[in-house]
């Protein structure tokens, strides 16, 4: 199976072959990969090279926790890159976004309101967990859609607290 | 002499007072919320008692049940820890009034070093070194502030009285330039709080925290135990602390004087058991007094490292009435010591705290490594507590053999369940500032941001063959789902270890 990977805009074309050898960019390399006590750990020997490393599902990428760096890796198999190429896509420019609540916790502010513009990096809420007041800030330039909190409320964990919708083009 | 003990607190501190009373023969006493009702320290000590819900006001603040509970377990001293009710003057005078021993300072020096005002006024008394500034007198107006202002020196910071997190705040580089940022500062005060009024306060430049340990008996004696640096902090938490500092390590008379003028504040106050003063050094050594700990710190074990001192025990033995151990001049500083903070938080999205069960831990140790920790493997990191879930804490000879000896451990470390600030930890003992102990207050702030990957080129492709790795084993899992046909053996079998793999 031939998958292409990329990380930090650097594409490697790995291709799994059925008796633990993967080739990366026509490397050959003989692999034994292991999952630890059922949680997203995994041993990894390459070449008799040993890694461990936490390998989280985002919605957008494979999050890649190696040796106290994260890489973030988006992995597609070669008819996913052609489909996607084909629709004349980059990778996928998220058109809204949900700001859900990363814990439980208390809102102390929404210094935003609907309709107004915000630009990435701008605070949407401010949550207070842990006795400490987080920033949650917008990844994307946009539109703030569909408050759904106020000051002075407690929300769950993934909770959806508003949105912010790509500016009309 | 008390033989039993209640811990007024939960999580780390907790086992490691409990682990002390262990070792001193005491009996134990925990008291815990409801969701901490399977917490390391209820199942540690040798009686425990619920105290209320998850909240903390509802719970480890609530006075009257902990009292409660120490009448009715025959408790005969309490042990604070730190936060919660720990520098608490009320709750210590209401424990003498129980006829209970607190373990910790007289009420008289926990209020007097509470009130900044205060404790800033009785230590300048002793002849300590405080920072030039205004706080205290009162709203002074714009002309009063002016007039003073060439007295403090410039810089200087506008700060606003009611403030905090920043706001109502302006650097101040000259006379000139003061009246247009004294009116900004009160408007952004004003706007933020409702209260425009500001005070001045020398603006220390390149400051360094540092930090006196200091024990005291009820004879007389009082020593102090060496420094602490804990410039490595973020939003004022404190992340990673050594001792002793690289700014005072081969500075004899430094530590000597800062020892000297700590010990004379605690003697200002009449100060018994274990305290911490907080100074802030500036980059010639010039050091002012910032605030007093009365309680144990977090960061207590690096001083234990590498003095050899236990300080628990030796506030138990304090509190039972017994003369300190050491003379000032048999505390020795030998090797060095570093902690790493390791909290329930994601340093890639803006140190949001996580929270989640903990599926898997594997814990450092070896040589040199200790760790102080409240949780296990199952344990749930609720968000009514703070984040921290363990302390690393390293000695090595010296202070290059403890960075990789900490930078070993961490990489041991394995938290499954949460985030944690253990890739921060290890970006940081990686940057050559910090190996060269270059660094202040505004270092993490300012300087450092453990960005993502991209700067390790090299293991990148072990990232990407990881990556596609779990993503195709993920994939034929869904697979495997779907295409029903194709199994190698009868639906029945498949189902049931199916269900086994995803319960």
């Amino acid at each position: 199976m031939k998958y292409i990977t990329t990380i930090d805009n650097q594409e490697y074309t790995v291709e799994i072959l059925d008796d633990g050898v993967v080739t990366v960019n026509g490397k050959t390399y003989q692999v034994n990969f292991e999952s630890i006590d059922g949680q997203p750990l995994y041993s990894l020997l390459v070449n008799g090279a040993s890694y461990e490393s936490m390998v989280y599902a985002t919605e957008e990428a494979w999050e890649v926790l190696l040796r106290g760096y994260l890489y973030k890796a988006t992995v597609e198999d070669e008819r996913e890159k052609r489909l996607r190429v084909a629709a004349g896509g980059s990778q996928a420019q998220n058109a809204h976004f949900h700001l859900k609540a990363p814990m439980p916790g208390l809102v102390v502010a929404v210094p935003v309101s609907e309709g107004q513009e915000v630009k990435s990096g701008d605070v949407l809420v401010i949550l207070e967990s842990m006795k400490m007041q987080n920033e949650l800030k917008s990844p994307q330039d946009g539109i703030v859609k569909r408050v759904r909190v106020q000051a002075g409320q407690s929300v769950e964990r993934n909770q959806v607290m508003l949105s912010v919708h790509a500016p009309e083009a | 002499m008390f033989t039993k003990v209640l811990i007024a607190n939960r999580g780390e501190i907790a086992v490691r007072i409990l682990r002390a009373c262990r070792e001193l023969g005491l009996q134990t006493v925990a008291v815990y919320s409801e969701p901490d009702r399977q917490a390391l320290h209820v199942r540690y000590a040798d009686q425990a008692y619920c105290i209320g819900p998850g909240a903390s006001r509802d719970s480890y603040l609530r006075m009257d049940k902990i009292l409660e509970v120490a009448r009715k377990s025959g408790a005969q001293a309490i042990h604070p820890g730190y936060g919660f009710l720990a520098e608490r003057a009320d709750f210590a005078q209401a424990c003498l009034d129980e006829g209970l021993a607190f373990i910790g300072p007289k009420p008289s020096a926990i209020a007097a070093m509470g009130d900044k005002i205060v404790a800033r006024e009785t230590v300048r008394k002793a002849g300590v070194p405080v920072v030039p500034g205004t706080e205290g007198e009162g709203g002074l107006n714009d002309d009063e502030l002016l007039a003073i202002a060439p007295q403090i020196g410039f810089p200087l910071l506008v700060k606003a009285t009611a403030g905090g997190g920043g706001k109502g705040m302006r650097e101040v580089r000259s006379l000139e330039e003061m009246p247009a940022l004294l009116r900004a500062a009160r408007r952004e005060a004003e706007a933020a709080f409702g209260d425009g009024n500001v005070y001045l306060e020398k603006l220390i430049e390149g400051a360094r925290h540092i930090e006196i340990q200091v024990l005291a008996d009820s004879f007389g004696n009082t020593i102090h135990l060496g420094e602490r640096e804990c410039s490595i902090q973020r939003r004022h938490q404190k992340l990673l602390e050594e001792s002793p500092s690289p700014f005072v390590a081969g500075d004899d008379d430094l530590r000597r004087k800062m020892g000297q003028v700590a010990v004379r504040a605690a003697e200002a106050v009449g100060y018994v058991n274990a305290g911490t003063i907080e100074f802030l050094v500036d980059a010639d050594k010039h050091f002012y007094f910032l605030e007093m700990n009365t309680r144990l710190q977090v960061e207590h074990p690096i001083t234990e490292l590498v003095t050899g001192v236990d300080i628990v025990h030796e506030q138990i033995r304090i509190a039972r009435g017994r003369q300190l151990r050491w003379k000032q001049e048999d505390i020795q500083m030998r090797g060095w010591a570093i902690e790493a903070r390791v909290n329930a938080e994601d340093p890639y999205n803006n140190f949001v705290p996580s929270t989640g069960k903990l599926n898997h831990i594997l814990m450092p140790s070896g040589p040199g490594v200790r760790v102080d920790t409240g949780v296990f493997s199952g344990f749930e990191i609720t968000p009514y507590y703070d984040s921290l879930i363990a302390k690393l804490i390293v000695w090595g000879e010296t202070r290059a053999e403890a960075i990789l000896r900490l930078r070993r451990a961490l990489e041991e470390y394995r938290i499954m369940g949460v985030r944690t600030n253990i890739p921060f930890h290890q970006k940081l003992l990686d940057s050559h500032r910090f190996m060269a102990g270059q660094y202040d207050t505004r270092f993490v702030e300012e300087r450092f941001s453990p960005q993502y990957s991209a700067d390790r080129r090299e293991e990148g492709e072990i990232a990407a063959i990881l990556a596609t790795l779990v993503a195709h084993s993920e994939n034929l899992q869904a697979s495997n789902i779907v295409r029903r046909g194709i199994r190698d053996t009868s639906n029945w079998k498949w189902l049931s270890r199916w269900e086994r793999v995803h319960r």
